[in-house]
């Protein structure tokens, strides 16, 4: 059962061709504002998208503004689930418990759902999963929760997600290895560094016809 | 094509609606519990591919019903069925019970039903562990060794006395890695058969290219709060991959010591020639039973 067209998924204000539909990417960088920015620059809905994003540490307000500047009216477009501020309206909901990943699981799938009936292209997207890593007491929790709620909606839907880890986070556990498996369960993995201020660099591979380092600004 | 046991959970009233549905999937056969205790009791006694539940049941919740699961069928997927809005449902008591979410009030949501069980189920889709990309290429590869069919136990054997003496290791042990558990061929310092996959490290050793060392369990969150690692009174671990000439990872050949440890470069060296090494013996044992059948079908 797939609801989308199939036309992939543009990333031009990062210099990308356009990304296929059900990738799912794994984001990662140990400078907070760099990944912040390819973060939303991945995830702003075009015109005739939506996007449903997970936020553990930003609020509604603030996430929405840093889609509108990454994408013009992004953020009319846009779903958010926030572990860090209030809700407001239909389109920012919140749960008040980050480690609660039942509540969390069931209130990110219902968005997804959601917006699955209204749109037949989604981008959806979670900021920071490092923060959940550390959060929770059990990792194995967080690998059901991904599995459940996040890869197995993107393979269904193919819609394009994005999980972003600021690999500068105490997770509780190797760093390094943990993302070395993450690695190997999502199609494709951006990692970006910082290369001073509005300006990053992306060593992206999987990710057919973008392969390679891709020097950005914003 | 498999028979999938599904268990269903609702009020007497309403058992119907989530049979019916689940039954209208070709693949699915659908046993039902109208309680939590009814539930409990089967997923207790037998195994079952999936649940579905309805979250308001006379004797309780259906998370309850999750908790009792994951106890005895940690890799069984949970659909949550059910016209309660998830701010509704009292996750207080059951904050890392990851369930699908299906609001039964929506339009489609019966036909929705069938297939959703049957995507959580064939995909793993909420197993402990993040599985590779190419895991399916990955199984087959696993499938070109009869390893039921070979004399391999007494050469593995021989290997993990030689690797345990070799290192002083209180266990060494060559497994090979399933879908849903990984089984022990050799285990010399223990007695061990098999393991579900998601409480294994070798599930997390295997995606690393080099051999992962685990200093302590205990200061990792990947495996500290994992009782069948502490039960077995693992602390420290470190796994070699065993690698297909076609680069698929089936196994590992791993240590385990009842105490922190740490290993050099030169240990890890020493432990992946091992891995080769046992890679190696299995890959001349499938080819001795290959060319025995080749000669006797001729």
């Amino acid at each position: 059962m797939s609801l989308s067209t199939g036309s992939g998924f543009t990333a031009d204000s990062l210099g990308l061709d356009p990304i296929d539909d059900g990738t799912s990417v794994l984001l990662t960088g140990e400078d907070s504002d760099a990944l912040e920015a390819v973060f939303y620059r991945l995830t702003a809905p075009r015109d005739d998208e939506k996007a449903v994003l997970l936020a553990t540490d930003a609020d509604g307000r603030s996430v929405k503004q840093s889609l509108g500047r990454a994408e013009r009216g992004a953020d009319d477009r846009a779903a958010v689930l926030t572990c860090a501020g209030p809700a407001q309206g239909d389109d920012v909901r919140t749960v008040e418990d980050v480690s609660d990943l039942t509540g969390l699981g069931m209130q990110f799938s219902t968005l997804l759902a959601e917006a699955t009936g209204e749109v037949d292209d989604f981008r959806a997207g979670i900021l920071l999963c490092s923060t959940i890593m550390s959060e929770v007491e059990d990792t194995r929790s967080v690998y059901r929760f991904l599995n459940s709620n996040f890869l197995s909606e993107l393979r269904r839907s193919k819609a394009l997600g994005v999980c972003a880890v600021d690999t500068s986070a105490d997770i509780g556990s190797d760093v390094t290895s943990t993302i070395t498996g993450m690695k190997t369960s999502f199609s494709a993995h951006v990692e970006v560094e910082s290369a001073g201020r509005n300006r990053a660099t992306l060593d992206v591979s999987g990710l057919p016809g973008n392969d390679g380092t891709v020097d950005v600004s914003w | 094509m498999t028979e999938r046991t599904v268990l269903c959970v609702d009020t007497a009233d309403d058992i119907e609606t989530i049979s019916a549905a689940v039954s209208g999937e070709e693949s699915l056969t659908p046993v039902e519990a109208t309680s939590v205790t009814q539930a409990t009791e089967t997923v207790e006694s037998e195994s079952v591919d999936c649940v579905v539940t309805e979250y308001d049941l006379e004797d309780g919740s259906g998370l309850e019903i999750v908790e009792a699961l994951r106890e005895e069928q940690p890799q069984t997927p949970v659909v949550l069925f059910t016209g309660a809005r998830p701010g509704e449902i009292d996750t207080a008591s059951f904050e890392e019970m990851v369930v699908e979410y299906l609001n039964r009030d929506l339009p489609d949501a019966a036909d929705r039903l069938g297939f959703v069980v049957d995507d959580v189920i064939t995909h793993s889709a909420q197993v402990g562990f993040l599985a590779p990309d190419d895991e399916g290429s990955r199984l087959e590869a696993l499938a070109e060794y009869d390893v039921d069919g070979m004399p391999i136990e007494e050469s593995f054997s021989r290997l993990t006395d030689l690797i345990a003496s070799h290192f002083d290791a209180a266990v060494a042990f060559i497994g090979l890695i399933e879908e849903e558990k990984e089984d022990f061929l050799a285990c010399t310092g223990a007695d061990w058969d098999s393991l579900t996959r998601e409480d294994t490290i070798c599930t997390h050793s295997m995606l690393q290219e080099d051999v992962m060392v685990v200093e302590d369990i205990n200061e990792d969150k990947r495996f500290a709060n994992n009782d069948k690692l502490h039960n077995l009174d693992i602390v420290s671990y470190a796994g070699a991959n065993m690698t297909t000439d076609d680069g698929q990872i089936i196994g590992q050949v791993c240590l385990i010591d009842h105490e922190p440890r740490q290993y050099d470069e030169s240990q890890k060296q020493d432990l992946q020639d091992f891995a080769d090494t046992a890679m190696e013996i299995l890959d001349l044992r499938q080819q001795l039973l290959d060319a025995k059948r080749t000669e006797v079908d001729a």
